[in-house]
């Protein structure tokens, strides 16, 4: 086609391309680029997210909403989800009908189940990392990036925030937390009816519960690596005692749990309850500002560690608007995007991106981010982390919990 | 004349009957598909009735299928009972009649998600009459208030369902019996009939049929409503529509045709309401 203008042939070839590649999972290289963000102007990005937030909601919708329509001529149309499980069903529906190609969801926020859940599936989208111009910020030697909860990403997500369990408390009320999972555990029971935790599978529950399981353990050393049933069965028996024992010194006495994260965090700026956790420490700043939380609400990791773990930007095998969904990711991904939503007035979320790769300047932007005082420092907060564990751990402890109880 | 009226009613009906065939009728095959745990893109062709087995078999369900039939059931009751109540002081001429009246129907505008959560507001343990109750120094702490929401006997659920389904059933019985006018009540009285003679032999049969009614449109809305007891019921044991989604969101692919089959339960349930409802209406209209 050699009397066809240069930008249409590009175009064309990325389309044939981009067919390709679901039909195959061809690569896509940096040579590609161009020829993507070409198919992508006028498209519509469907973005299935967790919506429990209005300032990442804004973030999303306003920022980068804005900027995508500025720059590449790309709409994003936020999806808010309460579950990341809620679109992983809609992809796996829409696949099972036949539909390959011009699926409803272009872009999932998600991690760990629900991304080995599509893996699983063969119903998401991979091989198109390296054409993203962001790519190289992302630092792939790093374990917690390159595996999401243990199961690796071979390119077939794109890395959004780095997040680590904090544990809040309100410090006119209490001078002294404890600063250990074990101290915690004395704490409840020295203070009955003052603590409870959101039920598994909400994210915030289950991963206190994985703290409890990593405690029992003696430390997450043991647990890492492919699912052990011996060193589960071991473990989780007297993990669920525990748990058990601790139930009359619960909130309710253990005999209902809230129902999610956000649930939990109305008993603790209602003062039911003693403390508040999450994986998100901005949120204690914002919910302070918000006159949600006390101001003096304070967050902090444990002296043992807390969980930390990676989330991402995954495409659907049959999204429609592959293309445009790429260049939002790579957009996401950028040093402007990763350095607003780290402000805390803005989200407050860890960058993913390896911050030593920037030019001076935006290292210093990095670097001279105020913190709020009722959000504990990432630097204090990374030094004592802990890691995921692989999918089926986390499927097991669920279940587990949910058995030996959360049914009594 | 009816014959040819015939394709007629069928050409006005087409739309409402194309929506609701398609998207219900086709979201009912795929369900029923698929709670025989039949899912191609999972590599599951082999229709069966493991689903089925697995729930049946599980003790949640049955305790979540009590809860389910308790809170329907106590709030249909609860709602006709009071529902009649009101309407026989809501007939009589008073002044300020019709303030009251638009006051008494007003829930009915009010979503029912609204309604959760000025319950969750008013009488959790940090609700606005836990509050007042610490002012007035009744309690020392959050803890000290009577537990009305999340609660085992499913109370703050009730207490919603009652709050907005009397007027619903009110107003069905203050129509009835507007419809039938204040003669056989007369009549009564002039034979010598008491008020509760005149109540119970007169008033309550011609009210009945629409009643009843109602309340079977309660209970089926009740039994198969999702939101609830989703935002005011406890942990465990869940309502049936709460396990359902629970199952259908679990990480496990597998718990999808349980999901399902879960779905699938509630919504012969429900038919088999709709099909006494039809019937009790049909009957109402034949006397």
């Amino acid at each position: 086609m050699p009397h066809l203008p240069q930008r249409l042939r590009a175009t064309l070839a990325t389309a044939g391309l981009l067919l390709a590649a679901s039909a195959s999972a061809e690569q896509l290289t940096a040579a590609d680029w161009a020829g993507i963000e070409q198919q992508a102007r006028g498209q519509t990005v469907s973005w299935y997210m967790w919506g429990g937030s209005d300032r990442i909601n804004a973030y999303v919708s306003e920022y980068l909403g804005g900027l995508a329509r500025e720059r590449y001529g790309i709409t994003i149309r936020r999806v808010g989800i309460n579950d990341t499980a809620e679109a992983v069903n809609a992809v796996l529906q829409e696949m099972e009908a036949g539909v390959d190609k011009e699926g409803s969801v272009d872009l999932i926020w998600i991690n760990g189940e629900n991304f080995r859940t599509l893996r699983q599936a063969d119903a998401v989208r991979c091989g198109y990392l390296d054409a993203l111009p962001n790519n190289r910020l992302v630092d792939w030697s790093n374990p917690a990036i390159s595996y999401d909860f243990g199961t690796p990403v071979d390119e077939c997500e794109v890395p959004w925030n780095r997040a680590q369990f904090v544990f809040a408390y309100d410090s006119a009320r209490l001078t002294d937390p404890p600063r250990s999972m074990g101290a915690l555990l004395e704490w409840i029971e020295a203070n009955p009816g003052r603590f409870t935790y959101a039920a598994p599978p909400d994210f915030t529950g289950s991963v206190f519960v994985r703290h409890v399981f990593y405690h029992v353990a003696g430390g997450p050393e043991r647990l890492l690596g492919e699912f052990n049933q011996e060193v589960y069965d071991e473990v989780a028996a007297e993990t669920w005692a525990l748990l058990n024992r601790l139930k009359p010194s619960l909130w309710r006495q253990g005999q209902t749990y809230p129902r999610d994260g956000a649930a939990l965090g109305q008993l603790f700026a209602n003062q039911e309850i003693d403390f508040h956790f999450s994986y998100d420490a901005a949120g204690y700043g914002t919910g302070v500002d918000a006159g949600t939380y006390p101001a003096t609400t304070r967050s902090y990791g444990l002296a043992d560690g807390t969980i930390g773990n990676t989330n991402y930007m995954a495409i659907p095998a049959n999204a429609s608007n592959a293309a445009a969904a790429m260049v939002v990711a790579n957009l996401a991904l950028s040093a402007e995007a990763q350095l607003e939503k780290a402000k805390p007035s803005v989200w407050g979320a860890s960058p993913v991106i390896d911050v030593e790769r920037l030019a001076a300047s935006e290292r210093a932007s990095f670097a001279a981010l105020p913190r709020h005082p009722s959000v504990v420092s990432s630097a204090e907060l990374a030094r004592a982390s802990l890691p995921e564990l692989l999918a089926p751990w986390v499927v097991a402890i669920e279940a587990g919990w949910r058995e030996h109880v959360g049914s009594d | 004349m009816r014959l040819r009226e015939h394709p007629r009613v069928f050409l006005l009906l087409a739309p409402a009957l194309l929506v609701l065939g398609l998207l219900f009728g086709g979201g009912v095959l795929l369900g029923l598909a698929r709670s025989f745990g039949y899912m191609p893109l999972l590599g599951l062709t082999e229709p069966n009735l493991d689903a089925y087995r697995a729930i049946f078999a599980d003790g949640h369900f049955l305790r979540s299928l009590g809860l389910t039939f308790y809170i329907a059931f106590v709030s249909t009751v609860i709602s006709a009972v009071l529902a009649v109540g009101i309407v026989l002081i809501l007939r009589q001429t008073f002044l300020g009649k019709r303030a009251i009246l638009f006051l008494f129907q007003l829930n009915i505008t009010i979503p029912h998600l609204v309604g959760a959560v000025g319950i969750l507001y008013l009488f959790s343990q940090s609700g606005a009459l836990a509050r007042l109750a610490r002012e007035l120094g009744m309690i020392a702490q959050p803890a000290d208030f009577p537990i009305l929401v999340f609660d085992a006997a499913a109370i703050g659920i009730i207490l919603q369902y009652v709050w907005k389904e009397i007027p619903f059933i009110g107003i069905v019985a203050l129509a009835t019996l507007q419809a039938v006018g204040e003669d056989y009540e007369a009549v009564a009285r002039s034979l010598g009939a008491n008020s509760w003679q005149r109540f119970r032999y007169v008033l309550l049969p011609l009210m009945l049929p629409g009643v009843a009614v109602a309340s079977v449109v309660v209970f089926a809305f009740t039994f198969g409503a999702y939101e609830i007891p989703a935002l005011l019921g406890q942990h465990h044991p869940a309502a049936l529509p709460v396990l359902a989604y629970r199952l259908y969101t679990d990480v496990d692919l597998a718990a999808r045709p349980q999901a399902m089959a879960l779905a699938m339960v509630i919504t012969l349930l429900c038919a088999a309401l709709i099909a006494m409802h039809l019937r009790l209406l049909r009957r109402n209209l034949r006397s």
